[in-house]
């Protein structure tokens, strides 16, 4: 289990390593320079000043050095600052990242909710009507695009029955944002639980419970909730992933003051220190979560400890 | 794409019926994007055609937006740059990734070991995060979104074209092949390739469906697609503004994301199991 654990902090390690480089090398696909854009979204620059702004970021030296320097620096802690406010970038970042967190974790929790229930279900009715409904609604749902489905949510909850606030970022404003999520993400979830659960069911020792006259209700509580459950962990961190990445859009139609939202905000501002920041602290937190995950995995499965 | 290794001889005579209503709804929509310009009633880009958030009747189909243009004739048209995006994408990022596959496939350890550790590093974050992070820097418009959303997809081609060679390459008839031929280059094209062709159309539909998507959520942001282009995303963005005098709006050409998306995904869903009858069993 510790090899287990060394290895995946290494991963972890190198694997936050090198996002910091790629978000340094990245502000170098820009059209023109950092600065240039920083003139023309803030009058507070003078064009005679730009030369020493280039000098004091480190613009002028090889780029190398530069990408480099940067990922030193964040390792420190300084992921620079923001050309627009002049506040630190680290600040601006980790100040969001508990609502994004928090979003993501209560849409996960209802996007499991629905969804593995959903996929239980068919799977125990494979075949049969009740297997071709759910799969249905599945294939469904999976087609509706999630910030769709959020202004339709919004539309619905918030303008027609006013149940809850438009937009925000306190606690009431959780539901309809966490809502949309779980909506848009139970179709995968269902999706991935029932083909699991059909491998476990047709595993050998599920067919041998069976032969020994045990009733199915047994079978599925004792031999296939168990393997079954450990299967659940992997479905859980791809769906995370995935979330994450839908995440973003759905804490702008919401206004929910996630790191998604502050991105979005700085990309049309071209506020580049702050789109490296975000893509570090957003890449890292989905490293942590999946390698916290793998160790869980870990320490269900005795298999995944030698490799 | 488990069941990949013991793939039958292809097709079993049966048509799937998802497959056929998909296909049905995406020639639909297909002829609806390129024959728009006949089609649509008025100029999509026209303002003041009708009154202002008219709402939908025998005149605007679809009813009018903030500007008094017609939705019906900018749903229509919009679908030309909603699945051209869609398709030009996973055409570009099909491209890279399939070749950085089957590089790693038959091109010996050290290549194998470097690109797979490249491609399981950009496929253990979501695609919608590689094509914000490469938009942000490439700054919004048409051919940049298109471009992200391909790099976004790339790993995912990379990965699973990787994995079917690799089983293939395992096989009998390819160990034969690469006796008889010299060139790795005519191995893969004349040997593995058709026998991996069905699941990387597969692939291929399901991919057009997310980028699809992609494409409208970063218009949506306001990082793809500029106005006054017509996209369905970039209509969605009105469609929020006036959600409540008019949800029309936001209804139609979210309908028109949630057709193209149910299509290719029945297509593909019907494609997988017609052309793979162990995993049409199992799932």
């Amino acid at each position: 289990m510790i090899a287990l654990i060394a290895r995946r902090l290494i991963a972890a390690f190198f694997t936050v390593l090198a996002v910091l480089l790629l978000a340094g090398v990245l502000v170098h696909a820009a059209p023109g320079d950092p600065v240039t854009a920083m003139m023309e979204h803030s009058a507070s620059v003078m064009p005679e000043a730009a030369d020493d702004i280039r000098e004091q970021l480190g613009l002028d030296r090889p780029i190398w050095q530069q990408v480099g320097s940067y990922a030193v620096k964040a390792l420190k802690g300084d992921l620079g600052m923001s050309f627009r406010t002049n506040e630190p970038v680290a600040r601006l970042v980790l100040e969001r990242l508990p609502n994004t967190l928090l979003l993501a974790l209560a849409g996960l929790g209802l996007a499991v909710m629905i969804g593995v229930p959903v996929g239980f279900a068919a799977a125990v009715n494979r075949g049969n009507a009740i297997d071709t409904l759910l799969t249905t609604v599945t294939v469904l749902a999976i087609s509706v695009p999630g910030f769709w489905l959020g202004l339709i949510v919004m539309q619905v909850f918030a303008v027609k029955l006013r149940w809850f606030p438009v937009a925000g970022t306190d606690l009431r404003n959780l539901a309809l944002p966490a809502l949309t999520l779980g909506l848009a993400y139970f179709p995968l979830v269902a999706r991935m639980t029932r083909s699991s659960l059909l491998d476990v069911l047709a595993e050998d020792f599920v067919r041998t419970a069976r032969a020994r006259g045990l009733s199915e209700g047994r079978v599925l509580a004792v031999h296939v909730l168990r393997p079954a459950l450990v299967n659940m962990l992997t479905i859980v961190g791809m769906v995370f992933v995935y979330m994450m990445g839908g995440q973003v859009i759905i804490e702008n139609v919401f206004a929910w003051n996630g790191l998604g939202r502050l991105a979005v905000q700085a990309m049309l501002q071209r506020d580049y220190p702050v789109i490296q920041g975000f893509i570090v602290i957003f890449a890292t937190s989905i490293v942590v979560v999946s390698t916290c995950l793998e160790l869980i995995y870990g320490l269900l499965d005795p298999r995944m400890r030698r490799q | 794409m488990t069941g990949a290794s013991d793939r039958k001889p292809s097709v079993t005579g049966r048509i799937d019926w998802r497959f056929a209503l998909g296909l049905g709804i995406a020639v639909l929509l297909a002829a609806a994007a390129l024959l728009a310009s006949w089609i649509a009633p008025f100029d999509p880009n026209r303002m003041g055609v009708g009154p202002r958030l008219a709402a939908p009747g025998a005149r605007f189909l679809f009813g009018t937006d903030e500007f008094g243009r017609d939705l019906f004739s900018r749903v229509l048209v919009g679908a030309r740059l909603s699945l051209g995006i869609g398709v030009g994408a996973v055409g570009g990022g099909l491209l890279v990734g399939g070749l950085i596959g089957l590089t790693a496939a038959f091109s010996g350890r050290i290549v194998e070991v470097a690109l797979l550790r490249v491609v399981d590093f950009l496929y253990s974050f979501p695609e919608t995060l590689i094509a914000l992070s490469l938009v942000a820097f490439l700054g919004p418009g048409t051919a940049n979104a298109a471009t992200a959303i391909a790099v976004g997809m790339a790993p995912v081609f990379a990965r699973t074209v990787y994995g079917l060679a690799a089983v293939e390459r395992g096989k009998p008839y390819v160990e034969a092949a690469s006796l008889a031929t010299t060139s790795p280059i005519r191995l893969v094209r004349v040997h593995v390739l058709p026998n991996i062709v069905q699941s990387i159309a597969v692939l291929a539909m399901l991919g057009v469906s997310s980028a699809v998507l992609s494409a409208a959520g970063l218009s949506f942001l306001g990082l793809g697609v500029q106005p006054p282009a017509s996209e369905w995303g970039l209509i969605l963005v009105s469609g929020a503004n006036y959600m409540h005098r008019a949800p029309w709006i936001l209804f139609f050409p979210g309908l028109a994301i949630c057709l193209t998306v149910l299509s290719l995904n029945l297509i593909g869903d019907g494609l997988r199991d017609m052309s793979d009858p162990r995993h049409a069993r199992t799932s």
